[in-house]
């Protein structure tokens, strides 16, 4: 074309003089590495504003910093258990207010699951029968499958009142992982306490059935 | 969201309410809107917790929720609130220039806790200006009630939304989440209460000297029965009306710096009097009469109604157009243009920055590009007289920082280079928001170090601490000099000297950030104002 003057020698496509470069060959060298971390300034800053306003500001500040802290709003990470538990700790840790939000404000999903020992089967049961319509995926669906069949067989009386409490205050999706869980770890105590001795719960509360059963115990002799 | 935002966002966070309400955060700031389980998921923190931190940032409405179909509850961070949180030392100082200590614990309370009752505030208030006060006096609630009143008045403070009172009609289930609704008027609407009461004092002496472990103590205070009047009115301060005091508080002392003190109390007045008839996000404010100035300056100015005028047509007059002549009745009608205004700080921000970080050369060839708008290399150096290769120097220095930009104007349609028009030119609303998005590295930047700072010394810290807590148990139960001077000499000399250079440093850091946060204030009002006019 017709700018292409001197073929294979380097031409500037504008007028380098524009640009503040006279026509000879000074150009600056090419910075090979980024800008300095901390680059030297050749104006040091502004002090700072100083006043009655501005120091009660400034301790407000370091105040609201402090209370913060001790406000029950902040949650404390909980520490990862130390090799010697002091004795001095105990007596070091700083009592906070508890806080009880306003749950009628509040999603229902957003209140805590009890999580009282005998509180696991009672929601099962709840879950089951009240809420029918629950969104269940399938994952949900096979879990439950495996609970109903892993529980045994008896209720024990006194938890019936739990059962209710549990079905008021639990919500549907929210609570699915939490409540395997817990029904897990009650199982297991459970048969823990089955373990412990060696009478079969059955025995004791079925005292109706008791002849009619005696035969399908494993453990009674057989003659 | 930017990085820096974000970042920023994570150090208020974690500062005020620990990493795991920091990690929630963060996370809902960054992906958006999410619902409880998903949000457990990614962040891999138990739901408990997530529950409970989500009831925190709830409270202190920094995340709302929704309900969308089929019952999912998703949830929403507000990044804008959360940097407000670096405000929180202004809007009690303005609280306490307004309304005196009162104002201040009420405001205090409020912005600690999120939203309150109003019988929990004015209760909590009386019991700490009760402290404050001398033996055998105590705080009235009435008193305290008053000031709430007349802070709810002056929209100080606002009710929040609240659950709708519903008859239940509805067969189904009870939705998964409420709706809370609030209307205009019932905004700072204060409930009838008959407060009576006086504040009480803590006397926490006395109860140490029983030997009583301290975890009883919380177990007594929480143990009223009686039921709150109020139920379910809860109240949070008002954070516009503050931006807006803020706002008038910039322009009037803009005023008085550029003329005199008259001026800008005439002004002052101008602002007080449209105060309930402008919307805070209005270009400017309703026309005023000369007359109604006049009948509404404050009682000791006794100036006449012809000097008011004369001040009135020089404020008029002026180029940075603060005060704008809208009619010629009643004696002149007179508006204050609040974006001109907030422009104009803006734009003295702007120049100010350039002039402290390049030179007052560098700032006279902003000005200079500023008010002609738009320049050629070759006229710079004509208009600002100075030398070609500074001045050019110069411009690329601001260029590469974004402060000034090129605008191309090619003159055939192939754009060749040696056949455009370059001319530089300042865009003041991107530089506004690139120097916003530097003061937002800066603040981050204040508060590492800060609390690295804070890291380093902690052993120290703690010493000291726990030094100045054996002398005042000492002194409490009354020792000897000797063995008060013994106690304070466990503190070496040089570390003493260690902890007076922390403090230092750490006050210098603080008072940075709080005014850093200023010029943060005035660069958003100005884009918020000017991204409401387009």
């Amino acid at each position: 074309m017709a700018g292409n003057k001197g073929r294979g020698r380097a031409a500037y496509t504008f007028n380098i003089e524009a640009v503040g470069f006279s026509r000879g060959e000074k150009l600056p060298d090419v910075v090979l590495k980024p800008p300095p971390l901390f680059p030297d300034t050749d104006y040091k800053p502004v002090p700072l504003r100083t006043g009655e306003g501005e120091d009660y500001m400034l301790a407000l500040k370091q105040e609201l910093r402090e209370t913060m802290k001790r406000m029950p709003y902040f949650m404390e990470t909980p520490e990862e258990k130390q090799d010697i538990e002091r004795y001095s700790k105990r007596y070091m840790k700083v009592y906070k207010e508890e806080w009880i939000p306003d749950w009628r404000r509040l999603p229902r999903e957003m209140m805590p699951t009890k999580k009282c020992k005998k509180a696991g089967p009672k929601s099962k049961k709840a879950k089951v029968t009240g809420q029918g319509t629950s969104l269940t995926n399938p994952a949900d669906v096979l879990k439950k499958i495996e609970e109903l069949e892993k529980r045994g067989d008896g209720e024990k009386s006194d938890e019936e009142n739990e059962e209710k409490e549990g079905s008021k205050e639990k919500s549907k999706e929210g609570d699915d992982d939490e409540e395997d869980d817990a029904a897990e770890q009650e199982e297991y105590d459970e048969e823990e306490q089955e373990e412990e001795n060696d009478y079969i719960n059955s025995y004791f509360e079925d005292g109706d059935d008791f002849g009619a059963d005696s035969d399908d115990n494993m453990d009674e002799a057989t003659y | 969201m930017t990085q820096a935002e974000i970042k920023l966002c994570s150090l208020l966070l974690q500062e005020h309410f620990g990493e795991i309400v920091e990690k929630i955060g963060v996370h809902l700031i960054r992906t958006g809107s999410q619902p409880l389980r998903v949000i457990a998921h990614d962040t891999g923190t138990s739901l408990d917790q997530v529950k409970k931190a989500l009831c925190v940032l709830i409270q202190h409405n920094l995340v709302i929720y929704q309900v969308h179909k089929r019952g999912v509850v998703e949830y929403e961070a507000q990044c804008s609130r959360v940097l407000r949180m670096l405000r929180y030392p202004r809007y009690i100082y303005t609280a306490k220039t307004l309304y005196s200590d009162t104002g201040e614990l009420i405001v205090e309370e409020l912005l600690l806790n999120g939203k309150m009752t109003m019988s929990a505030v004015v209760k909590k208030v009386a019991d700490r200006l009760t402290e404050t006060m001398e033996d055998g006096k105590t705080m009235d609630y009435a008193e305290v009630s008053n000031t709430f009143v007349r802070l709810a008045d002056t929209h100080f403070v606002q009710r929040c939304p609240f659950v709708p009172a519903t008859e239940n009609s509805d067969p189904g289930p009870p939705p998964p989440a409420p709706t809370l609704v609030i209307n205009e008027k019932d905004m700072y609407l204060v409930p009838k209460l008959s407060l009576i009461g006086k504040g009480k004092r803590r006397r926490s002496s006395d109860e140490d000297a029983t030997g009583e472990p301290k975890a009883k103590r919380p177990k007594h205070t929480a143990d009223n029965k009686e039921p709150i009047p109020d139920d379910g009115i809860y109240w949070q301060a008002n954070l516009d009306r503050f931006h807006q005091h803020f706002r008038d508080q910039g322009i009037v002392s803009a005023v008085a710096n550029r003329m005199d003190q008259t001026s800008s109390e005439i002004v002052r007045t101008m602002l007080r009097m449209s105060e309930i008839t402008t919307p805070s996000n209005a270009p400017f404010t309703q026309p005023l009469s000369s007359n109604e100035i006049f009948r509404s300056l404050p009682v000791g100015y006794n100036i006449s109604k012809q000097v008011l005028d004369q001040y009135l047509t020089l404020l008029a007059d002026d180029p940075l157009e603060f005060v704008g002549k809208s009619g010629d009745s009643g004696g002149g009608m007179y508006v204050i243009n609040l974006h001109k205004a907030l422009g104009s700080l803006a734009t003295a921000t702007l120049e100010s920055v350039v002039q402290e970080r390049f030179g007052s050369r560098c700032a006279r060839i902003f000005r200079l590009v500023l008010q002609k708008k738009h320049l050629e290399q070759k006229q710079v150096e004509d208009f600002a007289m100075i030398p070609a290769k500074e001045a050019k120097d110069m411009l690329y220095k601001m260029l590469s920082e974004n402060f000034i930009s090129l605008q191309e104007i090619p003159k055939t349609p192939d754009h060749a280079p040696s056949r455009t028009f370059y001319l530089y030119t300042v865009n003041i609303l991107s530089a506004a928001r690139m120097l916003l998005h530097r003061c937002y590295k800066s603040i981050a930047n204040l508060i590492e170090r800060r609390q690295f700072e804070t890291k380093e010394n902690k052993r120290l810290l703690e010493k000291s601490q726990r030094v100045e807590a054996i002398i005042a148990s000492m002194q409490a139960t009354g020792a000897e000099e000797a063995q008060l001077q013994e106690i304070e000499e466990m503190i070496t000399a040089p570390e003493r000297q260690q902890l007076e250079t922390l403090k230092r440093n750490v006050n210098k850091l603080d008072a940075s950030e709080i005014q850093v946060d200023e010029t943060i204030f005035l660069l958003e009002s100005y884009i918020e104002s000017t991204m409401k006019r387009q």
